[in-house]
């Protein structure tokens, strides 16, 4: 009941108090918060300003991070996930089966077979026949994707057109036999043509000669108009002839680069053999396709589609020759740069006639992704790329040529591959096999690789994109444990520039996390809020940023009396400062009372035994100082000394023990000596010494209860 | 006639009284100073020593004029424990106050507040002095 009446009345006491000094200081909790700002002027920043500056903050942070870790290419083969497109197209090949079905073989089969029937040498009209009729039954397999359709009709209208050409170059031979006959007869007619020579009067002369003329033109006129039809009409025919061949040629051109760009290279080989049976008047050239694409018109203001992505690798072949001539020469080159691929090609051909035409070809994987896309723009985009194609390749020999190069390379870059994951080089093995699968995905070695060669690859080629993704996320932690696994996975994965960006990221977010004390120490909120956001997103699971925030919880709390009076409780009883805790008593008596915490028992306990304690040295004190103003100097130090032994650690306690040690020397002196006699158990000595300040002190509690303590020790049994 | 044998010396009678009070109080001196004879040649205690260092004196025998201060204890099978003052005060003035033990062999001493003593007395271990032998001057 009386407790219960102290922890009231303190915590009434409590309360005033702290009514009383948030009275005096309105709003304190806020300018404590604000800081050195308010106190400097500065407007107050409001909550949705800080939350921009977050947020702002951790946007740059994150750009940062991630063009920091996205931009390093330290391997060939992760350079190729950072594209997206690619890294989902071949991550579906490497989960795919092996097209070893009886379909499967049957379609390579039936392709064999049409290149077979087309290849040089064999392409006679029954098997240009057997390898058309073939197209449909290849087409019917899923893989082809009715590719051979496409150029079934292609070389169907192209054929038909040929047909058209050979009909009106027929009738035009026709018409030509029936001009010649007509103006002959038109000759016949001018020669055998008899008009009145004379005119019956010499005034009539004028009148006789315009008799004449139109006689002439109405006897003429027959003949010459049948002529100039037969004339025209050939005329006609020879434009529909011309027309139609170039837009035969034009299609199956078309067609031929597109298939080539959609790496459909058996199929190139294909279409380009049916085209050379089709038009075989040695016109191998792709002049028709180039002079379409220049005729095409560019609209400027439209600006261009932009396809984006880029598979990389990035091919690069050239060839040149010289004929022995004197002047003959030619120069091919190509390369790849670093945003794109160019080739150049220059002969002396028409300057001599003595050379023969180079050849530089220069490609650039496969383009995904699309930007500034309209009907316009697309159309400046197909026109662009017609007109590249045609700048390209100038015949299609390059085209048969440079596909059968990329048939060859892949089915060697497949053994390649089978033999470095032989000898577990993951990284350039992945490496070859992306390589091939982007120059080849649709050739029969690269469709051919089973799941179980394709699965160490799949497995890597999986952490490829987990470690991407991690880079874009900007999640260091789950990056580094990505880079440790692709490290374990294969030991020659270079991972020095990647780890060296993670430690730079981490220093960054921890120079940011000093930053933000530093402005914590200021009391400069935003700057921490603004600073610990950027470290966070830097690196989120920084400790350092989780302490920060621990201690940033702390300080939060200052602006809490009663927390703070908890917390300062808390630290003077572990420091055994009870003084300062006594001097301070309603404070955590007060605060104690309010505690809401799982501690405040605990608490009260010590509080109470704090209190106790406090105040038997208090009433020493006070005792003590009472019997010194007596004069009695040594029985108040005594009276301390007793109190002293118990509580050693109050300085209050012990500063007036040592005041009052020089007050009575000789007692002092002497109770010490028996003390120390005492301790060292030489009893006789101790009780010589106390029996001395006893006679000093006749009135010496500490002296009677050691010489009554000493007498037992001499003899136990004494009555 | 008279006068002469007047001049003749002492009585027998008187020189025999001399004689046996010169025997008896011989024999008396010699037995008193027989007893005081061991405190005569004892070194007499130094406390500002004893004090100071009691172990170093350990096991000498030193004589002691004292007056019995106080009984501290009385153990059945060591002894009586008194507090005794020096009748010689210490140099400043001060009152010595020893503790001495009378062994059970001295149990036939009677000692008593304020009673005066020589006393020869033995350092023993834990700087006690033990009684060998007091008695009154």
């Amino acid at each position: 009941m009386m407790k219960r009446t102290l922890w009231d009345g303190s915590l009434a006491v409590f309360l005033i108090t702290f009514g009383s000094v948030c009275a005096q200081i309105p709003n304190a909790q806020t300018i404590h918060e604000t800081g050195q700002q308010y106190k400097e002027g500065n407007p107050l920043t409001g909550a949705s300003d800080n939350l921009a500056i977050g947020s702002q903050a951790m946007f740059e942070a994150n750009l940062k991070a991630k063009k920091n870790i996205v931009d390093m290419k330290p391997n060939t083969f992760l350079s190729l996930w950072n594209n997206p497109g690619f890294a989902i197209q071949f991550e579906k090949y490497l989960s795919a089966p092996a097209e070893t079905s009886e379909d499967a073989k049957l379609y390579r089969q039936r392709m064999d077979k049409i290149m077979e029937l087309l290849a040089p040498g064999n392409a006679t009209k029954q098997n240009q026949d057997e390898a058309f009729n073939l197209l449909p039954l290849a087409s019917e397999f899923e893989s082809d994707a009715n590719n051979c359709t496409t150029i079934h009709d292609a070389v169907y209208a192209a054929a038909n057109a040929r047909l058209q050409i050979q009909k009106l170059t027929e009738v035009d031979r026709a018409l030509e036999t029936q001009l010649s006959a007509s103006q002959y007869n038109q000759l016949h007619e001018a020669q055998s043509l008899t008009l009145p020579s004379i005119a019956p009067g010499k005034n009539d002369v004028a009148d006789n000669n315009a008799n004449e003329n139109e006689l002439r033109t109405a006897k003429m006129d027959p003949s010459k108009s049948r002529v100039a039809v037969l004339k025209q009409t050939i005329q006609r025919n020879q434009a529909q002839i011309a027309s139609a061949e170039l837009q035969a040629k034009f299609a199956l051109q078309s067609l031929i680069l597109q298939l080539f760009v959609q790496r459909r290279y058996q199929h190139v080989i294909i279409i380009d053999r049916f085209y050379r049976a089709l038009f075989d008047d040695g016109d191998q050239s792709l002049e028709q396709f180039a002079q379409m694409a220049d005729k095409m018109g560019y609209n400027k203001a439209a600006g261009q589609v932009k396809l984006i992505a880029d598979a990389n690798p990035k091919g690069a072949t050239a060839a040149g020759s010289g004929n022995n001539g004197p002047h003959g020469g030619v120069g091919a080159s190509a390369g790849t740069g670093k945003d794109g691929a160019g080739a150049s090609v220059g002969n002396d051909y028409y300057n001599n006639n003595n050379g023969m035409d180079a050849s530089a070809i220069s490609g650039s994987g496969l383009h995904m992704g699309v930007e500034n896309l309209s009907v316009e723009s697309a159309e400046n985009a197909f026109v662009t790329g017609m007109k590249g194609a045609s700048r390209t390749f100038k015949s299609l020999s390059q085209l048969d040529a440079f596909a059968n190069e990329v048939i060859r390379d892949v089915n060697e870059g497949v053994k390649v591959y089978r033999f470095l994951l032989e000898k577990s080089e993951i990284e350039s093995a992945a490496s070859q096999l992306a390589s091939v699968f982007t120059k080849g995905e649709y050739l029969p070695s690269v469709r051919l690789l089973s799941q179980d060669e394709k699965r160490k690859t799949l497995a890597y080629a999986q952490l490829c994109n987990r470690l991407v993704n991690a880079a874009n996320s900007g999640n260091i932690d789950a990056l580094s444990e990505v880079v440790s696994q692709m490290k374990q996975m294969n030991p020659s994965f270079d991972d020095a520039e990647i780890l060296a960006k993670l430690q730079g990221v981490k220093t960054a977010s921890s120079l940011l996390v000093a930053q933000a004390k530093v402005a914590a120490s200021k009391g400069d909120l935003q700057v921490v809020q603004t600073q610990i956001t950027r470290a966070a997103a830097l690196w989120p699971n920084n400790p350092e940023v989780t302490n920060f925030s621990s201690e940033m919880s702390k300080l939060g709390n200052v602006a809490r009396p009663e927390v703070q009076a908890l917390a300062d409780f808390d630290q003077f009883e572990g420091q055994h400062n009870y003084r300062q805790i006594f001097d301070d008593k309603e404070k955590y008596i007060a605060a104690i009372a309010m505690d809401d915490s799982t501690r405040k028992t605990m608490r009260q306990e010590k509080l109470r035994k704090v209190l106790a304690r406090m105040q038997e040295i208090e009433t020493s004190i006070m005792r003590s100082q009472e019997i010194a103003r007596r004069g009695d100097d040594a029985g108040a130090w005594e009276g301390l000394e007793m109190t002293f032994s118990q509580y050693p650690d109050d300085q209050k306690l012990s500063q007036l023990r040592a005041d009052l040690t020089t007050q009575a020397p000789d007692f002092v002196h002497d109770v010490r000596q028996a003390k120390s006699y005492e301790e060292r158990k030489e009893y006789g000595s101790a009780l010589a010494w106390y029996l001395r300040s006893q006679s000093r002190y006749p009135m010496s509690d500490l002296s009677k209860q050691g010489i009554q303590r000493l007498v037992r020790m001499i003899m136990p049994d004494a009555s | 006639m008279s006068r002469q044998k007047k001049s003749q010396g002492l009585p027998l009678w008187l020189i025999v009284l001399l004689v046996l009070l010169a025997a008896g109080g011989g024999f008396y001196s010699l037995h008193q100073n027989g007893g005081d004879a061991s405190l005569r040649t004892t070194e007499e205690l130094d406390p500002s020593i004893y004090y100071e260092n009691a172990n170093s004196l350990r096991g000498n025998t030193y004589k002691i004029d004292v007056e019995i201060d106080s009984a501290l204890g009385n153990s059945p099978t060591k002894g009586r424990l008194f507090s005794v003052i020096l009748k010689k005060a210490s140099k400043n003035g001060a009152p010595v106050v020893l503790p001495v033990l009378v062994p059970l062999e001295l149990g036939n001493l009677t000692i008593q507040k304020g009673q005066h003593y020589l006393m020869k007395v033995k350092v023993v271990e834990n700087g006690l002095l033990k009684v060998e032998e007091a008695r009154k001057p």
